[in-house]
């Protein structure tokens, strides 16, 4: 009796340990998950960052831009313990929520290609409301891959087949870095060399969804839509194999069921049958099958990558690095929490805002991005200082437009008419130059590693930003002429480009500037350029 | 798999990159190419290869050039001359061109597939021809990778064209990256804000600069990663670009230099291109406009080679008296050629089966002739080439490999196409 009393006791003991751990909320979890990655966790793993670092930080990545000066200024202020909490949920609430992860979302699924069927104003309002309804990530990819461009309601969610042309072999290989974390493009012609879970039957297991499918009327119409033939197979070899074996798959997701099909009878194959200027219909669509494949819960490799995208859009660096190279030689650094991270998202219904809430609660999130003291070099992957990230093309436009107090006199300017969209297009107007300099060509894989020449004139002499410096009613020259003492001018210059309060030295650096140089008002100018041109400014830290 | 983290910020690469970065700020320290002397300079000029591009944009006459057929049908009014190498003859409107012949090997007998402006030139510059699902570097952003060397702060890829502002550009590079990009010199205007704006004084944008570096001191401090070493060693970067802006303005040059080449555009240009490969930039492409003569091909052609003969011929004597012929390749090249067939409009049209290309300098046989044409030039009659072989022939005449691959992503992707290869009957 004895016995089986101690058992129960312990059975229960079990049940409600793991009931309680199962209730931590994912952010504590996370935390747990991420300690566990390293025996001297305690003495490597930086502080939490200081309400100014945060507070920077967490704009950045769900508003992608920096605090108002008033902004900054009350955050600091406030003695509210939860104030970070409350900072969060009031970030993800506001429009430029939506707008950010709209332009986040835009260069991570097009990479900057041409707009050419479906124009970027549709495309980016399409975004901005899947976001601002918090729309879920599933929900929202299967509407891409299921577009067909007809419905001129949905014809914005096509853009991501349309403006690739619907080349096969790119829509094939994009499905596959994108939504699978696997670049395949070397299955195309054999199995990876180097990667053995990348296979030539894979990547054909997804082109035969798309291989039936065609631009109709032709590929260049700006109005064209897609169309599918009945009828059409994939089949490959190896340019390794030297028997020259065909092989051939139905369409399938990676390891997945093929998607089984039963021939039609002669005549039947059809809907609408082709014919000269019909956009044909089959009776039975592959391309049908392609969303819901991708997306469901038999494919874990969806929910991981998702997860894993948005992990390393807050943490600058995925679980899984590069996000795009999922297989066994390159393993996730924290392989639990990147399960743990894709079973909840999934769990969640793909709930986007509830994960970057949980991302930006953890204390993972929020440590200092400043290496403790006696710590050696760390380690991006192991996530104990935070990652120091280059401002994208875009956060560096709205950036600089809220650090000079571009963006505080198009408010004033703007006067009672200064709704959140007004003010924004006055931004987005001014977007093209720092795109054309900062951002990564059409295709081609944003890089943050290098700075080129033409980046650093445009920062150096370029009329982009210095035309945003010169004094306008409420902008940061204006205000800060109008300051008596040069301490009171320090103050608000570094609130208000840095989202900072100056040290003392660097008080006194302002000071003896402003004493030495010849002309007040040019050397206040120079100021502000000197702070933007830091990289404390051109790092999101 | 070979796992290549760039962004691994460890100890060991700061330091290497800070050892590079003070070799690069001590040689550009010691004024012009970066030398102490003249020998040395000239030690590097011969070490160092680069390449030129001539591109006569519009597409260029092979008839009208390098390949004429006086007396024929397809011919037109213009004869054939000797030339500094027995037995070649070229057209009669490049007089001084042909005494140059002994540096100059052609070929006569390219097929590039393509008679679309756009196509041609990027077969032409690519050595490939276009592909769904990759985009090829161009040979500018390829000899700039390949034969740049840290030690030269100017931009490796530079082209001056006719028209147009200073730009960067990043297309050309593809996946080599932003950094060996064309610059554009529009006019042969110098890179867009290189130059002070004047609202900014030399002292006030000194006091900036002070400031701004002991705000990245302090953050670097505490904070450090290979990104932002990057970043804020590229303003030391473009200060040392910035302190030899000379090198792009042409009227440091003797005002009779500058007769020698001409003062109209094309001659500005080449000199500045001459410039430009001195100060050790590895690639230059010269721009001249416009070769497109569907109407009046002759008188036109008759105006641009005139423009073209002079520049072209001293610069390579240029090159030569300064010992950088020898180090320096030379192409003349165009989208595409001109049809042997007439038209109504005493025009010639797009023609890419038939045309002619010229090479100089480094690692060329001159006086070397490759392929032939049939007697009125409307089919290829000897050695058929493509773009490719040409793009090979490039790569191995300043001494690369054209066979090795890239690493793109992990994935190789040889440098030439490897179903062609090099002409050896032109190599040195």
């Amino acid at each position: 009796m004895h016995a089986v009393r101690f058992l129960l006791v312990g059975m229960v003991f079990i049940g409600s340990g793991l009931s309680l751990h199962a209730e931590e909320p994912l952010h504590v979890r996370i935390d747990t998950l991420i300690a566990a990655g390293s025996t001297d966790y305690a003495r490597q793993a930086a502080p939490l960052a200081s309400d100014a670092e945060f507070l920077r930080r967490v704009y950045l990545d769900l508003n992608g831009t920096i605090p108002t000066t008033a902004e900054a200024r009350s955050f600091l202020a406030d003695a509210d313990p939860g104030k970070r909490q409350k900072l969060i949920d009031a970030l993800l609430a506001r429009p430029a929520y939506a707008r950010h992860m709209a332009l986040v979302f835009d260069v991570v699924l097009m990479e900057r290609r041409r707009d050419a069927k479906v124009p970027r104003a549709a495309w980016e309002g399409y975004l901005n409301g899947v976001f601002a309804e918090n729309r879920p990530y599933d929900e929202f990819v299967r509407e891409l891959l299921s577009a067909d461009g007809v419905d001129p309601k949905q014809r914005a969610a096509a853009k991501f087949f349309l403006d690739r042309d619907f080349e096969p072999n790119l829509v094939t290989r994009d499905i596959g870095r994108l939504f699978l974390g696997r670049d395949m493009q070397c299955a195309q012609c054999h199995d990876h060399p180097h990667v053995s879970d990348f296979k030539q039957a894979d990547y054909f297991g997804i082109l035969a969804f798309l291989n039936r499918s065609f631009l109709f009327p032709n590929a260049t119409a700006a109005t064209a839509v897609l169309a599918e033939k009945a009828d059409g197979e994939v089949s490959y070899t190896s340019v390794f194999d030297k028997s020259k074996k065909q092989g051939t798959t139905l369409p399938r997701v990676l390891g997945g069921k093929p998607f089984a099909e039963t021939p039609l009878p002669k005549g039947k194959e059809y809907q609408v049958a082709p014919a000269a200027k019909v956009r044909p219909i089959p009776a039975y669509s592959r391309r049908e099958k392609l969303a819901s494949a991708i997306t469901a819960s038999e494919n874990p490799a969806f929910a991981r990558t998702a997860a894993n995208r948005l992990w390393e859009m807050m943490l600058g660096r995925g679980i899984v690095h590069p996000v795009d190279l999922d297989h066994t030689a390159n393993p996730p650094s924290h392989p639990a929490l990147l399960d743990l991270l894709a079973t909840e998202f999934a769990a969640h219904q793909f709930d986007v805002k509830w994960l970057l809430r949980e991302l930006a609660l953890s204390m993972t999130y929020q440590r200092s991005s400043e290496i403790p003291a006696g710590a050696m070099d760390m380690p991006q992957a192991r996530f104990l200082v935070a990652n120091l990230r280059p401002l994208s093309a875009e956060q560096l436009a709205y950036a600089s437009s809220q650090a000079t107090g571009q963006t505080d006199a198009d408010r004033l300017a703007l006067g009672k008419n200064a709704t959140v969209t007004a003010v924004d297009a006055k931004i987005a107007a001014r977007l093209a130059p720092f795109r054309k300099v900062f951002a990564a060509q059409p295709g081609e894989a944003e890089s943050n590693l290098t700075t080129t020449l033409d980046q650093t004139l445009f920062l150096k002499f370029g009329p982009t930003l210095r035309t945003m410096l010169p004094p306008r009613a409420g902008n940061l020259t204006d205000r800060l002429a109008k300051l008596k003492s040069d301490e009171a001018i320090a103050d608000e210059l570094f609130l208000s480009v840095l989202t900072r309060e100056p040290s003392a030295e660097e008080r006194a650096d302002v000071a003896s500037i402003l004493a030495t140089a010849p002309d007040r008002a040019t050397a206040i100018t120079e100021l502000v350029w000197a702070l933007l041109a830091s990289a404390e400014f051109r790092f999101n830290h | 798999m070979p796992q290549c983290d760039y962004s691994c910020g460890t100890a060991e690469h700061l330091v290497s990159r800070r050892a590079f970065l003070g070799s690069a700020g001590a040689a550009a320290a010691l004024g012009p190419a970066g030398f102490a002397n003249a020998f040395a300079a000239r030690e590097l000029n011969k070490s160092q290869k680069r390449v030129l591009v001539v591109f006569l944009s519009g597409g260029v006459s092979q008839l009208e050039t390098w390949d004429p057929k006086p007396g024929t049908d397809t011919g037109g009014p213009f004869a054939a001359i000797p030339t500094s190498v027995p037995g070649v003859h070229i057209s009669e409107l490049l007089p001084l061109t042909a005494k140059q012949m002994h540096r100059i090997a052609l070929v006569r007998s390219l097929n590039s597939v393509s008679d679309d402006h756009g196509r041609g030139a990027s077969i032409m510059l690519t050595g490939r021809v276009p592909e769904a699902g990759i985009a090829y570097p161009h040979i500018g952003a390829v000899t700039a990778k390949l034969l740049g060397s840290d030690a030269n702060v100017l931009p490796g890829n530079i082209q001056v064209l006719d028209r147009g502002d200073s730009a960067f550009g990043q297309a050309d590079a593809t996946f080599l990256g932003a950094k060996y990009g064309a610059v554009s010199l529009g006019e042969g205007k110098p890179p867009a804000d290189l130059l002070r704006p004047a609202s900014l004084t030399e002292e006030s944008d000194k006091l900036r600069e002070e400031f701004r570096k002991k705000l990245n001191d302090r953050f670097a401090r505490s904070r450090r990663s290979a990104a932002t070493e990057a970043y804020t060693e590229s303003f030391e970067q473009a200060e040392r670009v910035f302190r030899r802006s000379d090198v792009f303005d042409v009227t440091k040059e003797d005002s009779k230099v500058a007769d020698r080449y001409g003062r109209h555009p094309f001659g500005r240009h080449m000199l500045l291109a001459r410039r430009l490969l001195e100060a050790g930039v590895s690639y230059v492409k010269v721009s001249h406009s416009n070769y497109d003569t569907h109407h009046e091909n002759f008188d036109f052609h008759i105006e641009q080679l005139g423009e073209f003969d002079r520049p072209f011929s001293v610069l390579l004597d240029d090159l030569a008296e300064r010992g950088m012929l020898e180090s320096t390749l030379v192409i003349v090249m165009s989208e595409m050629g001109r049809t042997p067939r007439i038209n109504e409009r005493y025009g010639r049209d797009h023609w890419s089966k038939a045309w002619s290309v010229a090479l100089a300098g480094c690692g060329i046989k001159g006086g070397a002739v490759v392929g032939k044409t049939t007697a009125n030039g409307t089919a290829i009659a000897d050695r058929e080439v493509r773009s490719g072989h040409l793009f090979h022939t490039y790569l191995r005449a300043v001494g690369l490999d054209p066979t090795k691959n890239f690493y793109p992503n992990d994935r190789p992707i040889p440098i030439a196409d490897p179903k062609t290869d090099a002409i050896e009957e032109i190599l040195a």
